[in-house]
Order: structure tokens, then C-alpha cells, then sequence
């Protein structure tokens, strides 16, 4: 079969294409026979808590270039402390039946960048603080990510945390109430991150099989987690991906920066997940974050139009130009607001284009 | 018929063995020092690191193959004279890698021509996303493409048309030509294979000066990785039938022990021909192992990232083959051609695919500081398979294979 009869396929009748637990290594025989069934929520509603995870990129850049670019591992970086914020959201899931439950997706950097936004943008400490919150989904390991933990942990150190099975010593170390230190070009040791609040509650650590074989783990009844086992930069390894069923429209999926391509994510759900109806998408995409173009980025438009998603929210990661170029050609972003105006520090990409769900915006699903 | 001697005596193949892995060493201590992430340069950015490699590797191929210096590098030489003249050719490759790359594309062509070859001339220009890191990646990105057309042509050609029409010249007028043809062909090849993905790789795309890319429609792909993949399968079938088939079947076509126009004409569009062929055939293992990728699919799912894999098969065989000739004396010798022909050809495959399974185990990421895994953005195989390679050659032909190969030294079986 031709790939462009394949990818019409695809679109018009949902034929399977894509990744499958983790690197893909998945022949077709084994292609899901029971399609996983994780139930339905009456929908969602994601507020971007943080979407600034640094905020001037050419620093970020700087920094990134000084110490060996893309490959370097993370933890051997002097990064500019005061360049740092973070990205946390907010995930509030309305069931079928009973209340609403709210998820924490990561948690941020800069330690006083996500208390800042914890306490003064958003009721998030105060949710931490009195319980509401109890489980934290880290998508990964990356800094932004990441070594903002004390933040969650001083508030609530008993918090269930949903993490990649991928980590490395130095990202276990953190958890447990440790420090990071980082050599600069002159030789001088730099501390690079903190937690003095070592992580006392449940960690589950995520693999690509799922619980009992599934490929995910069930958090309620229409709300799954899925780990890909994607090599991705900085040395960072593997990343945690939230599904959403929702009822009468289809699946939603919550990233943090979606490094295993935002196709893969909605691939893997048409092959696996019963009824699978394409709705749409929060997070990072990870595309053009560093203002830079590929023919790559061109294909994946018209690969997110090809698989017909109705609601496209991105930011952070996704590159605001990749996001402008996508409404432009015609892939239905969710558009923000100015409400990140109001907040302290801002980045240095921002544009009045509002392609992005900037700090403080919210999209329903 | 060879009976595989090496200057009068069996080879030794265990020394060999030894051989390797002092070179697999070096290849280590130079990858910790410039590329690898925890080491000392961190050169491996990753384009920047890789174009670098890319340059040296044309330029061990420019001396070598396309100048034509040393002249007979099959050659025994007395270990001092080998000595000497590996250096020698070591710090000219060097030297070539340096004049190109910072001169000749950041200050010359860069500066006053092309600007996408030049870290400065960029920076210069400013815009969108022009930043230190942006655009050394963007040039690396260029300069990288261009050394591919150029590896292609120079191997292509020494293959098919060798002295060809400068036979009854010197072997400087021959070497200075063959430089002159074989650059003229690499930038008709860039500009048609890879000149479109460069104009786009800015925010802006640079859309009348590249015209859009002619493969899109079938490869699925805007991405040069395309051309990349085709050239790289096509090499692997220029080294092979080189190394492994000792020059034929394109040697039937020699007149008077020389390449000729036909036979250079039918050595480009038949290995052209067994590359794509390759790409047919490799396109159908990936789909069944990956299933069929699609439009903006990413990491294995990727159009371009299929066609970029290809190339990095096709890396792993090519080195394969080199490392086959020089420290295994390209075994098996005793037998007609055609048998042993197919053997090593065999050998060559598997070998790659040996290399290709260290790649990608859980040694590499001791070894190299790899995150394990396929398809890691930015990460490619073929840098570290060329920095291989590239010590692999200087040794092969600026060293004259020494020690495997010295003059007047008994070498038991």
C-alpha cells in the first residue's frame, strides 16, 4: 500500500498506524487484540498553571550551547537560575457520577517561580496543602519539569507521583531530599537544584507495558496514563502521556511536552483504545521551542489535520511559530489569552498572536 | 587470483583483531574528548559536531581518493616512513578540515555568497530565532549536506571514471582535475538534493531562493533526509562493490586499465539504481518492524526518520566493509571471484548489522553516553560510524595500514 493511500486510510476508515509500547518495536501480528476500555469522564477542564519554563530563550540557548548542546546531560549544566519558571497544570476531570477530581501535572523549575504561581496566580498551594490534590503525574525528567519538587512536596509530601521508570540517580536523589551540583566552565561547583522535602508518599513508576499488560495505568474511570520509552534530549529518557475519554466526543490527550509526537499519541490510541474517536490535545508539542523551523514541522501539520483533531491547545514547548503556522493552515488552536501579562515575569516569545494557552488561560474539554 | 599475502607473508589476523580494538580505543578517546555529553569539548550539539566529522571525513577522502596522495597507499612502507607519512596526511586532513570549514564556508562562500554556510554571516543577518545556538546548528545543517554530495561524487568517481580523460596527464593534473569535477558535482548535487530543506529550516522559509522540495509528494517527507538515505545506500553498494567485488563489474568496462566515460556513466546510474533498490528494500523491513510511517509521524513513525535510518544502515556497513579490508585483509582470498565476492558481501552485512546492535544495546550507552532507544531527536549513528571511519582510512591509507602492513617484517600465520 502507498503511504499517502495508507494515511487517507487512516483518516476516512481508522485503520492503525504508530507506535506501540514505547519504541515501536511492535510487529504487526501483535497489534492490540483487546483494545483497552478505561471508561468515560463528562469532560475536563486544564488551566495552565505555568507554561514558562524559561524566559528568555537565548539565555536557555546560551546556556544549552556553552555546555555541549542537546545531547549534554542535564544535571551537567550551570543553568541561569534566574532565567528559570516552570510548567505545571492544573487538571480538573468531571466524572460521569460523583465530583470532580483534580491531577497535577509536574511541577515546575525555579522553586520561587512555582510558589509564586502556587500561592499568588492560583489556588494550587492551597488544593496541595488540604489534600485536595493527592497525585502528581511528572510527564518526565526534564528540569522544567522537575526540579521545582520541593514546591509540591513542601505542601504535600505524601502526594501519589506518577513517574517514568526512566530516571537516572541524580533524579532519584532530588526526590529523596538531595541536591544537585553542576562544575561552570572555571571550574567552580554551582548547586542546581534542591529538596530539602524528601517525597514520603507512593510512587508509581511507569513503564511502556502499563498495569497487568494493558499499556496503561487506569487513574479513573476515563482517565489513563501512558508511558513512552522515547530517548529524548538532554539524556532524558521516556515520558508520561494522560488520556481522556470523553463521553460522546472522543479522546483528549494532557502532555507535558509530548516528545513522542502528538500523531504517535492519537496513533497508538486508534489501535488500542475501544471506539476511538479523535477530540483533541493540551500541552507541549514539542516542535519549534527554539524559534527554528525543519520540513519536518511542515509535515506535522498536515499530519494534524490528517487525523482531524477538533481542539489543538499548545504552548510552551510547541514553539509559537509552529502554532501560528498551524492556524494558519487551517489546525483548530485554541487560541489564549493576554491574562499572562498580568503575571510577574513573562517570556521573551510571547506574542499578541494568542496562539498559545498562555499562564493563567484555560481550555474545556 | 590474490591469495590474500601481504608482502610475502600470511596474514595475521589476530593482530588484526588487536588492531581493531586499539583503533576502537582511539575512536573512544576522541569521541569522549570532542563529542561525548559528560566529556571535555561536547562538540556534539549534535549538528555541529556532526558536520565536523562529516569535513574531515571528505577531506581523508579528498587526499586520498580524489588528489590521489600517496600514490600507492597498498604499498609496503617501513615503519618510519609509514609513521611519518600517516602523520603527515592526519594533520593535512586536519588542516583541509579547518580551511574548509571556517574559510572557505563561514568566511568566504558564507560571508559574501551563501549565507546559511556561515555562523557569522548569519548572525549578522539577525531575525527571528538567530541566536549563537540556532544558527551554528542551521550552518552545521548545511555544511553537512554538502560534504554527503561531496563524499558521494568523490567515491562515485574514482570508482567510474577514475584517471578519466586525464589518463596520459600527470598524476597532479589528474588529482587538481578530478578536485575541480568532483566540486562542480557536488554543488549541482547539494542544490538539487538539499539546498530546499536548508531554505527551510528558518522561521521564515526561504521560499524564493529554494524551490519546494520535488520528493514531498511520494516520500512523504519535506525533509533532505530523503536524499540523504538515497545518497548513503548508493555509497554503500560504491564501497561494496570497491572493496568486496575488488572493482567489478564496472572494471569490465576499463579501456587499456583505465576508467572511461562510459564506464563512469554506467557505474553512477547502476549503484544510483542498487541504492534505490536498497531503499525499496529496507522501506519494506522498516514498515513491518515499525509499521508504515505517515505524514509528521515522529521518532520511529517519521517519514524522514526512516529515510535518515537507511543512511545509518547503510554507515554501518560501509564502515563494516573498510574495517573487513584492513585489519581482516578482506577474507576470503583464496577463491574465484564471484564466491568470494558473495561471501563478503555477506560478512560485510552482517557486520554492519553487528555494529548496528552495539549501537543501539545497552553498551553504547557506556561507551558513547547514549540514551537508549531509536530515533532520539538529533541523534544520529552515522557520527560516531564517520569518526570511525575516518581514523579507519588515515590509518588505511595515509599509514599505509601500518603495522599490519610494514615492509620486510614476517608476519606468521
Amino acid at each position: 500500500m502507498k503511504r499517502r493511500d495508507f494515511l487517507k486510510g487512516m483518516a476516512v476508515t481508522g485503520a492503525a498506524a504508530g507506535v506501540s509500547g514505547g519504541l515501536g518495536l511492535l510487529p504487526k501480528s501483535a497489534e492490540a487484540a483487546d483494545k483497552v476500555d478505561f471508561g468515560h469522564v463528562k469532560g475536563l477542564k486544564v488551566e495552565v498553571l505555568s507554561e514558562t519554563s524559561w524566559f528568555d530563550n537565548a539565555v536557555f540557548k546560551k546556556d544549552l550551547m556553552d555546555y555541549g548542546g542537546a545531547m549534554t546531560n542535564q544535571y551537567k549544566i550551570p543553568w541561569h537560575w534566574d532565567n528559570a519558571g516552570g510548567y505545571m497544570t492544573k487538571i480538573t476531570v468531571y466524572p460521569l457520577e460523583g465530583d470532580p477530581k483534580i491531577f497535577l501535572m509536574d511541577t515546575g523549575w525555579n522553586n520561587g517561580w512555582v510558589d509564586y504561581i502556587y500561592d499568588e496566580k492560583s489556588d494550587m498551594g492551597k488544593l496541595l496543602t488540604s489534600k485536595q490534590v493527592d497525585t502528581m503525574i511528572l510527564s518526565h525528567w526534564h528540569l522544567d519539569h522537575y526540579w521545582g519538587v520541593e514546591s509540591t512536596l513542601k505542601r504535600n509530601p505524601k502526594i501519589t507521583m506518577y513517574a517514568p521508570k526512566t530516571y537516572y540517580p541524580e533524579d532519584m536523589a532530588l526526590l529523596k531530599g538531595g541536591k544537585n551540583v553542576a562544575k561552570t566552565k572555571d571550574g567552580k561547583e554551582v548547586v542546581i537544584n534542591q529538596n530539602k522535602v524528601p517525597h514520603q508518599g507512593k510512587l508509581v513508576l511507569t513503564a511502556p507495558e502499563g498495569e497487568k499488560g494493558t499499556g496503561v495505568y487506569q487513574l479513573m474511570p476515563g482517565v489513563a496514563l501512558k508511558m513512552y520509552d522515547v530517548p529524548i534530549l538532554l539524556r532524558v529518557r521516556g515520558e508520561n502521556v494522560m488520556y481522556f475519554n470523553v463521553k460522546d466526543k472522543g479522546i483528549v490527550t494532557v502532555t507535558g511536552c509530548c516528545h513522542p509526537g502528538i500523531l504517535t499519541l492519537n496513533a497508538w490510541a486508534r489501535r488500542n483504545v475501544k471506539d476511538y474517536q479523535p477530540y483533541g490535545c493540551y500541552g507541549g508539542l514539542h516542535i519549534t521551542l527554539f524559534e527554528t523551523w525543519d520540513p519536518k514541522f511542515d509535515d506535522i501539520i498536515k499530519g494534524v489535520k490528517a487525523f482531524k483533531l477538533k481542539k489543538v491547545g499548545c504552548n510552551h514547548c510547541t514553539g509559537w511559530i509552529w502554532a501560528e503556522k498551524a492556524a494558519e493552515a487551517g489546525v483548530p488552536i485554541v487560541k489564549g489569552t493576554n491574562k499572562f501579562k498580568t503575571y510577574k515575569r513573562t517570556s521573551s516569545v510571547a506574542k499578541d498572536s494568542n496562539a498559545f494557552l498562555t499562564n493563567g488561560d484555560t481550555v474545556k474539554f | 587470483m590474490s591469495d590474500g599475502r601481504v608482502n610475502g607473508a600470511k596474514f595475521n589476523y589476530i593482530l588484526g583483531l588487536i588492531n581493531l580494538a586499539v583503533v576502537f580505543c582511539i575512536v573512544w578517546l576522541l569521541w569522549y574528548v570532542f563529542m561525548h555529553a559528560d566529556g571535555v569539548m561536547r562538540l556534539y550539539t549534535p549538528m555541529y559536531g556532526f558536520s565536523l566529522v562529516a569535513v574531515l571525513l571528505s577531506a581523508v577522502i579528498l587526499i586520498s581518493q580524489v588528489l590521489g596522495w600517496p600514490a600507492d597507499p597498498a604499498k609496503p612502507l617501513a615503519a618510519g616512513a609509514a609513521i611519518a607519512q600517516g602523520i603527515l596526511g592526519a594533520v593535512l586532513s586536519l588542516a583541509v578540515m579547518f580551511v574548509v570549514y571556517y574559510l572557505v564556508f563561514w568566511l568566504f562562500i558564507g560571508k559574501y555568497g551563501v549565507a546559511y554556510f556561515s555562523v557569522p554571516a548569519l548572525l549578522a543577518a539577525g531575525g527571528t530565532g538567530v541566536e549563537a545556538y540556532n544558527v551554528q546548528e542551521w550552518s552545521s545543517t548545511a555544511i553537512l549536506y554538502f560534504s554527503t554530495a561531496f563524499l558521494w561524487w568523490a567515491l562515485v568517481w574514482n570508482l567510474g571514471f577514475g584517471r578519466w580523460p586525464w589518463q596520459d596527464d600527470n598524476r597532479w593534473v589528474v588529482g587538481w582535475s578530478r578536485v575541480f569535477v568532483v566540486s562542480f558535482f557536488s554543488i549541482i548535487t547539494f542544490a538539487l538534493l538539499f539546498h530546499p530543506h536548508v531554505c527551510l529550516l528558518f522561521p521564515e522559509a526561504q521560499k524564493m531562493v529554494g524551490a519546494k522540495p520535488w520528493w514531498e509528494g511520494w516520500a512523504d517527507t519535506s525533509s533532505a533526509f530523503f536524499g540523504l538515505g538515497v545518497v548513503l545506500c548508493t555509497l554503500w553498494w560504491v564501497v561494496f562493490s570497491d572493496l568486496f567485488w575488488e572493482g567489478r563489474p564496472w572494471s569490465w568496462f576499463n579501456r587499456e586499465g583505465e576508467g572511461n566515460l562510459l564506464k563512469g556513466v554506467i557505474t553512477f546510474l547502476a549503484t544510483l539504481a542498487m541504492g534505490l533498490i536498497t531503499v525499496y528494500i529496507l522501506t519494506a523491513i522498516f514498515n513491518a518492524i515499525w509499521m508504515e510511517p505517515y505524514v509528521g509521524g515522529q521518532y520511529t513513525d517519521g517519514p524522514d526518520w526512516r529515510f535518515i535510518h537507511m543512511g545509518e544502515v547503510a554507515g554501518f556497513c560501509v564502515l563494516f566493509a573498510f574495517i573487513w579490508k584492513y585489519y581482516f585483509n578482506n577474507w576470503p582470498n583464496g577463491l574465484p571471484l564471484l564466491l568470494r565476492g558473495i561471501i563478503r558481501t555477506i560478512i560485510g552485512v552482517a557486520g554492519g548489522m553487528l555494529i548496528y546492535w552495539f549501537y543501539y544495546s545497552s553498551l553504547s550507552r557506556a561507551v558513547l553516553g547514549k540514551v537508549p532507544g531509536w530515533a532520539q531527536p538529533g541523534d544520529s549513528p552515522l557520527v560516531w560510524t564517520l569518526l570511525f571511519l575516518t581514523v579507519v582510512l588515515i590509518q588505511g591509507q595515509f599509514f599505509h595500514n601500518w603495522p599490519l602492513r610494514s615492509a620486510g617484517r614476517e608476519e606468521g600465520a
